[in-house]
């Protein structure tokens, strides 16, 4: 298996960017300036006040044993204690997971469903064609869209007028999922728009550039159906950039959808790891950005994987000689 | 301070609007609909029922749940919801009853409490005279900042089953007030003894409610407390509060009724709101002000002189500031909060009297013409940034170059105490004003507020007019008293109190009747809540 | 590690792109022509409302809170009174020169380690593709809030920050354009007939790669003008009394219902830049990339 060639470079490199983030997330965290401290005993607090809380949270240690400390309890699962809710930072991000999560099943199935579609769709038809030009305009628009415009329109819409939706009073998917769908439904689809968008556009030029392949040429040429060479031919070699950008949307998406989230109140992981930084509450930002990183890592290594198996040349060429 | 062409202008446009526009009918800030009160329940409307409110942000403290420490006025709205105080504010900062029944003051320096002997704490024990001396010295114990508001006592002991005695060092106007606030609550001193309750983690108290669930930054749940004494009238069988960050979510919530009662920081969410069907929005005022820093202690700044200093303080129009930063909602005010009883009159401070051309002069005399400065702000208070824009404008007048720098809370924390001198030229943020006119000037008393070292110098004569104005009884000397103390922090212009900070309360008409008092003194957007009632209870 | 947005460009593109790119600057195709001039005239407007106060002054306060769009303001008033015009002039201007200059900050640091690590491959690539792997893994907002955090925010901390947000995706697809260049002949030629190592990564395959670089730097700067428009609207970014179109859809938001011109004027240019930044992308691509579209189906 030419798979197994590349694989142990790939997952070294992968524990390289692992171990990099988690480096330049502690030392950016550490360098912002004020701390817990500052924000939370404010103006008023005495120095005493200051140092106890230092040294219950262990930051009177040096910053390498702090550093060394929690990558070695992360290693065990621990990834510290937030200080604001005083809680396991695992403890929060669990009771976040599951609305950051709800968003970005959403999304993406939104995205599958009709960003790939509209993508095949447009990319078959000729370029010139009403039909096509119409398809890359809304695409077009759709990756123009910046989400915090889209966000605060929907907001204004749908709490200034009755619509059947409301904007927050979010339902977490964990305690009630047929509930919380109506509440997510809105955000939901805001991050849809700019992914379905850019899928639409990627799926457009891996299908035109599939389309004029000589393979292509030759399946015309035996007759065969025009869906069938869409199914057969076409998608199974166009999947390849639409599966890293998927991808890449999904890593995207759950890393926490920042601006979405904090303008439509939803409490997922991204608003949460703002509000963090904001505070100065380290574990949780240390920990939310390596997760975030690892999700990260784990889906770029997913696509080199299926990218290797769909075809294998591929991989070895973009990939063997020089990962 | 001199109309500018501009707020005359101003008032021009506003005058020929208001002509023009129909009034939105609820929305108007000084709608009382009794004297002290801007909204009062419905009495004959039946106790009970589920009341759901949204504010702003959580209560977030170093020591979770205990009271005596809690530093932010939201910790003292929650908290209160839990744990009583032995006396509490009224209507135009009046002590009213809480916990005791009754006081009485043999000298100005002995208060005789005679307790509740019904009061009981929300798992069944009765409260005795025993809790209320343990709570009150381990509140002086603490050295929080409330037991620095708390006056120099000497003694508190039990003098009878149902009495305590607390002998003071000396003369203290103010003490009832600070008595009045959360962190004086009366805690469960028994139970905290002999350590079968964590009192910074679970909340015990004798008041309305007890907490059946908390998830930190999103949501509070609070369940009746069986054993409370006022059972019986007590408004809300519930009360849920979410916490939503963004005003929308929370203006959406008012407009569609997901929410009974919601606060807002935001002055013109009284403009965004009218007009709105079975909704009221009222224009809460606090006496919680807005100051400006200018920083005294950096011996190479030109702000080291006090002339400039005095310049730039005179050279602001706190009207104006209110008039187009906070929609005129505010009030100029002076060191002591304008909303409070025997405040100095802010239209008589000394820097009100310059006029423009007076204080470029100044500026000119004191060789700080063409002055370039930066102001620091925080960016989670979003008047601070408006207030900043206007002043900008208002010193350009002067020739004073202004660049606003608004930072994230931490680096603004940082960047004013973490070094002394501080290293800023000015700087804007707002005090809690409490409830007596003499309580937040302690925060200028050097003796006191050590914090204020690195941009504010320590002034002898000023920390005896304010030690005088704590001390006098109310009355035509402590007024005298209080208009020396503003004019005195006035002149030094290093802490420079400007206009009051607003707050606007919405609730749906359709569904609760609730008692807000027109004044607050403590943030506590919540205190009458065992009077509200809700309209389709029982 | 993959994770492209813009489809990676083929090999064979690279010698189409030196005469591509000349082309491109005297024939674009008529949508994109439009959308130039759109540009154009954006930029013309805010040069003239600098060099000669049209529209008024962006800071001065003129008249009531949140008027409606008038005669005397056509765009409205803020919530000090500031009319809209001005600060939405100044404000286009922010926001693209914050972005031009960051994206050619983009372009000069993506080229040079793009460059080096495709022709020189092996563990300089493979250094230079893990470092961008980690600040691509990074999530982008919180990266450019914690940029801000640290150097204070403002107009360098969003500089700052987008370049961070651009640089890796770029350097990856100029590394594997030149990757294809730096395998073709006539390097090999160049290399046998001793031409020195920096004279071949500039003569032979910057120019074959500049296509690339000219693609890829436009879509770098829709994504710039996101990122700025995000960090302004969280508060991160531009100051007050400063203008950008991400602070000005900020402020729109909290008066959304009583001044909704507020955030219509400022949101509607922010998608019609982004938009013709994006036409003008996809037409030098289909310039500098040649592919033959006309298919069998």
């Amino acid at each position: 298996m030419r798979l197994l060639l590349w694989l142990p470079g790939r997952l070294l490199g992968a524990l390289v960017v692992l171990v990099g983030v988690s480096i330049l997330i502690f030392a950016a965290v550490r360098s912002l300036p004020g701390g817990y401290a500052d924000v939370i005993l404010g103006s008023l607090s005495s120095p005493e006040a200051r140092a106890a809380l230092a040294e219950q949270y262990g930051l009177d240690k040096s910053i390498p044993e702090q550093y060394l400390l929690w990558v070695l309890s992360a290693l065990r699962g621990d990834f510290g204690t937030s200080m604001v809710s005083q809680l396991p930072v695992t403890d929060e991000f669990a009771s976040r997971l599951p609305l950051t999560l709800g968003l970005g099943v959403i999304a993406i199935a939104l995205t599958v469903l009709i960003g790939i579609p509209l993508g095949v769709y447009t990319g078959t038809r000729s370029t010139g064609g009403r039909s096509s030009v119409l398809g890359r305009l809304v695409s077009s628009i759709g990756i123009s869209v910046p989400e915090f415009v889209l966000a605060s329109v929907i907001v204004f819409l749908f709490s200034r007028f009755a619509l059947g939706l409301r904007v927050g009073n979010v339902v977490s998917p964990a305690t009630d999922l047929a509930a919380s769908i109506p509440t997510l439904i809105l955000p939901g689809v805001v991050l849809a728009v700019f992914c379905i968008a850019s899928t639409a556009r990627t799926t457009r030029d891996a299908v035109l550039g599939v389309l004029v392949e000589p393979h292509v040429g030759a399946a015309v040429a035996r007759g065969e159906s025009k869906g069938f060479i869409i199914r057969h031919h076409v998608l199974r070699n166009a999947s390849i950039p639409i599966l890293t950008l998927v991808a890449t949307l999904t890593a995207y998406l759950l890393g926490g959808a920042v601006i979405v989230e904090t303008v439509f109140d939803v409490p997922g992981l991204g608003s949460y790891l703002v509000q963090a930084l904001g505070r100065r509450d380290y574990a949780v930002i240390q920990s939310g950005v390596l997760l975030a990183t690892v999700v990260f890592v784990v889906m770029s290594l997913l696509v080199d994987v299926l990218t290797g198996l769909i075809d294998p040349r591929v991989s070895v060429a973009k990939k063997g000689r020089w990962a | 301070m001199k109309r500018t062409p501009l707020a005359i202008g101003l008032l021009a446009t506003a005058l020929v609007l208001t002509a023009c526009t129909a009034p939105t009918t609820e929305s108007t800030a000084a709608t009382e609909e009794q004297p002290g009160y801007l909204a009062v329940a419905d009495p004959s409307l039946a106790t009970g029922g589920d009341l759901s409110v949204q504010l702003d942000y959580d209560s977030v403290e170093a020591n979770g749940l205990d009271p005596q420490t809690a530093t932010t006025a939201r910790s003292w709205t929650l908290m209160g919801l839990v744990y009583d105080t032995l006396v509490t504010v009224g209507p135009d900062f009046s002590i009213e009853p809480g916990l005791a029944t009754s006081w009485d003051t043999p000298s100005d320096t002995e208060y005789v409490f005679t307790l509740r002997d019904d009061a009981v704490f929300s798992n069944g024990r009765p409260m005795t005279a025993d809790d209320v001396v343990g709570s009150l010295q381990r509140l002086l114990d603490s050295k929080s900042d409330w037991s620095l508001q708390l006056g120099q006592v000497s003694s508190v002991q039990a003098t009878g089953g149902n009495e305590v005695t607390v002998t003071l060092a000396a003369p203290y106007t103010s003490f009832l007030g600070a008595l009045a606030n959360t962190p004086a609550a009366i805690l469960p001193m028994t139970e905290i003894a002999d350590g079968s309750v964590d009192i910074t983690t679970t909340m015990l108290g004798t008041g309305p409610y007890v907490v059946q669930d908390h998830v930190q930054d999103q949501s509070w749940t609070f369940g009746p407390n069986e054993h409370y004494y006022g059972a019986a009238t007590r408004g809300p069988e519930s009360v849920a509060v979410d916490i939503v960050t963004e005003e929308n979510t929370r203006l959406a919530a008012i407009r569609d009724g997901s929410a009974d009662y919601a606060f807002f920081n935001n002055v013109d969410a009284l403009d965004l709101l009218g007009g709105t069907e079975n909704a009221r929005v009222v224009n809460q005022q606090n006496t919680d002000f807005y100051y400006l820093i200018i920083n005294s202690q950096n011996p190479d700044s030109p702000l080291a002189d006090q002339k400039v200093r005095f310049a730039i303080n005179s050279a602001l129009d706190r009207q104006e500031i209110s008039d187009i930063a906070l929609a005129g909602q505010a009030l100029p005010t002076g060191v002591t909060p304008a909303t409070l009883p025997g405040a100095c009159p802010a239209a008589d401070l000394p820097s009100e009297k310059p006029t423009t051309d007076e204080i470029k002069q100044a500026l000119a005399d004191a060789g700080a013409e063409d002055l370039d400065l930066t102001i620091t702000l925080y960016n989670t208070e979003p008047a601070l940034a408006q207030i900043a824009q206007v002043m900008q404008q208002e010193l350009a007048a002067v020739g004073v170059n202004l660049t606003i720098e608004n930072l994230d809370i931490g680096s603004f924390v940082d960047k004013i105490y973490s070094s002394s001198p501080s290293d800023i030229d000015l700087a804007l943020s707002w005090y809690a004003g409490y409830g007596d006119a003499a309580m937040v000037s302690k925060w200028w008393n050097g003796d006191v507020s050590t914090f204020t070292a690195g941009f504010k110098a320590n002034d002898p004569a000023q920390n005896a007019l304010q030690v005088a104005a704590g001390s006098e009884p109310a009355g035509a000397e402590r007024d005298a008293t209080m208009v020396e103390l503003c004019a005195s922090v006035d002149e030094s212009s290093e802490l420079v109190p400007l206009v009051t900070r607003p707050g606007v309360i919405g609730y749906r008409t359709d569904s609760l009747s609730p008692t807000i008092n027109t004044n607050e003194g403590y943030g506590s957007v919540l205190r009458d809540i065992v009077d509200y009632r809700m309209i389709d209870a029982g | 590690m993959t994770g492209t947005v813009a489809p990676i460009p083929r090999a064979t593109a690279a010698q189409a792109a030196r005469r591509g790119l000349r082309r491109a600057a005297t024939t674009l195709d008529p949508l994109a022509t439009v959308a130039a001039c759109v540009l154009l005239a954006m930029f013309a407007a805010t040069i003239l409302a600098r060099l000669v106060g049209l529209g008024g002054s962006p800071t001065e306060i003129v008249g009531t809170r949140l008027a409606a769009p008038s005669l005397a303001f056509p765009l409205g008033t803020d919530s000090l009174g500031r009319s809209l015009v001005p600060r939405l002039l100044e404000g286009i201007g922010t926001t693209l020169l914050l972005s031009v200059i960051a994206v050619a900050i983009t372009a000069v640091l993506a080229s040079t380690a793009g460059i080096v690590a495709g022709y020189r491959g092996g563990r300089v690539n493979g250094t230079i593709m893990r470092v961008g792997d980690m600040l691509y893994a990074f999530p982008s907002i919180i990266l450019a809030i914690l940029v801000a955090a640290v150097v204070g925010p403002g107009q360098v901390a969003a500089l700052a920050s987008i370049v961070l947000v651009t640089v890796p995706l770029m350097t990856r697809l100029v590394a594997v354009s030149s990757r294809a260049v730096a395998d073709r002949d006539f390097v090999a030629a160049a290399v046998i007939s001793g031409v020195s190592t920096p004279r071949i990564l500039v003569r032979h395959i910057l120019r074959n790669v500049a296509g690339t670089i000219a693609v890829q730097g436009t879509y770098a700067l829709s994504i710039a003008i996101l990122v700025e428009g995000g960090l302004s609207f969280l508060g991160y970014g531009v100051q007050l009394p400063g203008s950008s179109l991400g602070l000005l859809i900020k402020e729109g938001t909290t008066y959304m219902v009583k001044a909704p011109w507020l955030i219509v004027a400022p949101g509607v240019v922010l998608v019609i830049a982004i938009l013709c930044i994006n036409v003008i992308g996809d037409s030098l691509r289909d310039r500098l990339e040649p592919r033959e579209t006309r298919s069998l189906v």
